[in-house]
């Protein structure tokens, strides 16, 4: 099973991965991400996109 | 100075339409070290970095210009359907929805594979002027590489790039102050641009490959797909989107690597910088000069109250020059650096932005290794700076590499 790790050094606040993956990101009411670090594997092709959209590449999936 | 906004009542005032408001001004600097924020004549205007990337992202704004037509008293038409159904100016669940449709086709794996295409094409470009010793760089560079990477990406005959370049201009006349007098002309152009979208659709709909395009046709998500209409908004959106922004900021990446010419020949020597000198222009020289929101209720932002409805101009390129974020801001292809805004930021961030970075961090370093020393050479012209600036006319000259 993946888990997902976001680089917050890197990560902006864009909210890009809540758009792609709703189920596992979402911006809290500050603006600010919060997500889940594991997720069911029904999801797995969200969350791979969310890795793919987000603008400055800081979300990184592990085995 | 930690919250100079109180302590100096004073808040500095920017006539942002006066065609002589320049944005790499003393009297913006000035402003930003005085004060996070400046009025306008037409809504607040965001200075300084921080406060930029927060309001960018703050989901007390949204898009500002949904409104745009109505204000230029457009209150109906082809230009004003497709303006206010696109992507840039959805909101909440209807632009996510689509949003979540276009993005697997903008995979940044995807947008790789065409990046050998990218550098033919830049290499072709510079082969017909090299010799010259100079050249008009929009004419013979920026336009037609941007215009011509869109056709590539759209799967469009790349021989049709003049016709798709002046009908994306004419499309952004739309977002001049002569909007309204242009509009017929506007119309026309959309109409066009539609003919040709729809074209794609189908041709792709009856003949599905792996190009882009149809990606987006094949693209779903939870049983929901795009529908026609939307997929053809969509194709203009990125026609509009795409070309006059990729030719202006490579006009202003010329700009930039003139005034810095050692930065010019560590490029020439670390191709591998190319990535980076996108970065450092579009950070220190952005061709989007603000992005507008606009509050969706009343809220309080560091000491000032902002009223729902006001129109807030989030300058990027004194965002990214701001001394609190960037103590040297110069141009700096080996400098660490936060990011910049020049793609935007938050739910709207540009969806292109594989792509433009892609197709420019190909196009910097082939330029540097085959031209030395550019100068300009006299009778540039240039976008006013409110909005999207850059060269409209760039003649170079420079030396050829041996
Ligand atoms: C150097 C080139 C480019 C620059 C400077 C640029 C800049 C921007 C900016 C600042 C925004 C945000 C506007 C806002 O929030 O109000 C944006 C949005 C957008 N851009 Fe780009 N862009 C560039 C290239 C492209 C390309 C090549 C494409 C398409 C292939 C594209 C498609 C879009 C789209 C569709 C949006 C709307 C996204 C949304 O609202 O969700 N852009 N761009
Ligand atoms: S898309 Fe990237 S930058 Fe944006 S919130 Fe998600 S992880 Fe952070």
């Amino acid at each position: 099973m993946k888990t997902i790790d976001v680089d917050r050094s890197l990560c902006d606040n864009h909210g890009q991965c809540a758009i792609a993956a709703p189920a596992v990101f979402r911006m809290n009411s500050d603006g600010v991400l919060e997500y889940e670090e594991t997720f069911d594997d029904a999801l797995l092709d969200e969350v791979e996109e969310a890795v793919d959209v987000c603008p400055v590449q800081a979300i990184f999936l592990k085995d | 100075m930690s919250t100079p906004a109180i302590e100096l009542p004073a808040v500095p005032y920017l006539d942002i339409s006066d065609p002589s408001f320049a944005m790499q001004s003393e009297a913006l600097r000035t402003a930003r070290e005085q004060s996070w924020y400046a009025r306008t004549n037409f809504g607040l205007a965001v200075l300084r970095y921080d406060e930029v990337s927060k309001l960018l992202k703050s989901p007390k704004l949204c898009q500002g210009s949904a409104k745009w037509p109505a204000h230029n008293g457009v209150h109906g038409g082809l230009f004003y359907d497709w303006w206010t159904k696109n992507l840039l100016v959805l909101e909440g669940e209807d632009h996510h929805r689509i949003r979540r449709l276009l993005n697997p086709a903008f995979s940044p794996r995807l947008i790789k594979d065409l990046v050998p295409r990218f550098q033919d094409l830049a290499n072709e470009l510079i082969d017909a002027f090299i010799d010259q010793g100079g050249c008009e760089f929009i004419r013979d560079f920026a336009e037609p590489y941007a215009t011509r990477v869109l056709t590539i990406l759209l799967g469009i005959p790349e021989s049709e790039w003049p016709k798709i370049a002046r009908l994306a201009s004419t499309v952004g006349l739309a977002l001049g102050v002569t909007f309204k007098q242009d509009l017929d002309k506007v119309e026309a152009a959309v109409a066009e641009l539609y003919e040709y979208a729809e074209e794609l659709i189908k041709d792709r709909q009856a003949n599905p490959g792996v190009d882009f395009v149809s990606r987006l046709v094949l693209a779903s998500r939870d049983g929901d797909r795009l529908s026609d209409e939307e997929l053809r908004n969509a194709l203009v959106l990125l026609i509009f989107g795409g070309m006059d922004t990729t030719r202006n900021q490579l006009g202003l990446a010329m700009q930039s690597f003139i005034r810095n010419p050692e930065q010019w020949e560590l490029l020439a020597r670390r191709p591998d910088l190319g990535g980076k000198a996108v970065e450092e222009v579009m950070r220190t020289n952005p061709t989007v000069t603000w992005v507008t929101r606009e509050a969706v209720e009343d809220f309080e932002y560091q000491g000032l109250s902002i009223e729902k409805g006001t129109t807030v101009h989030l300058f990027t390129q004194s965002s990214g020059t701001d001394p609190r974020a960037f103590p040297n801001p110069e141009l700096d292809l080996l400098g660490e650096h936060a990011p910049h805004y020049g793609f935007g930021g938050g739910v709207h961030h540009c969806l292109g932005h594989f792509v433009a970075r892609a197709d420019m961090s190909e196009a910097l370093p082939l330029l540097a290794r085959r031209l030395a020393n550019p100068h300009l050479t006299g009778g540039d012209e240039w976008l006013p700076d409110s909005g999207n600036t850059g060269p409209t006319r760039l003649p170079i000259g420079f030396t050829k590499r041996a």
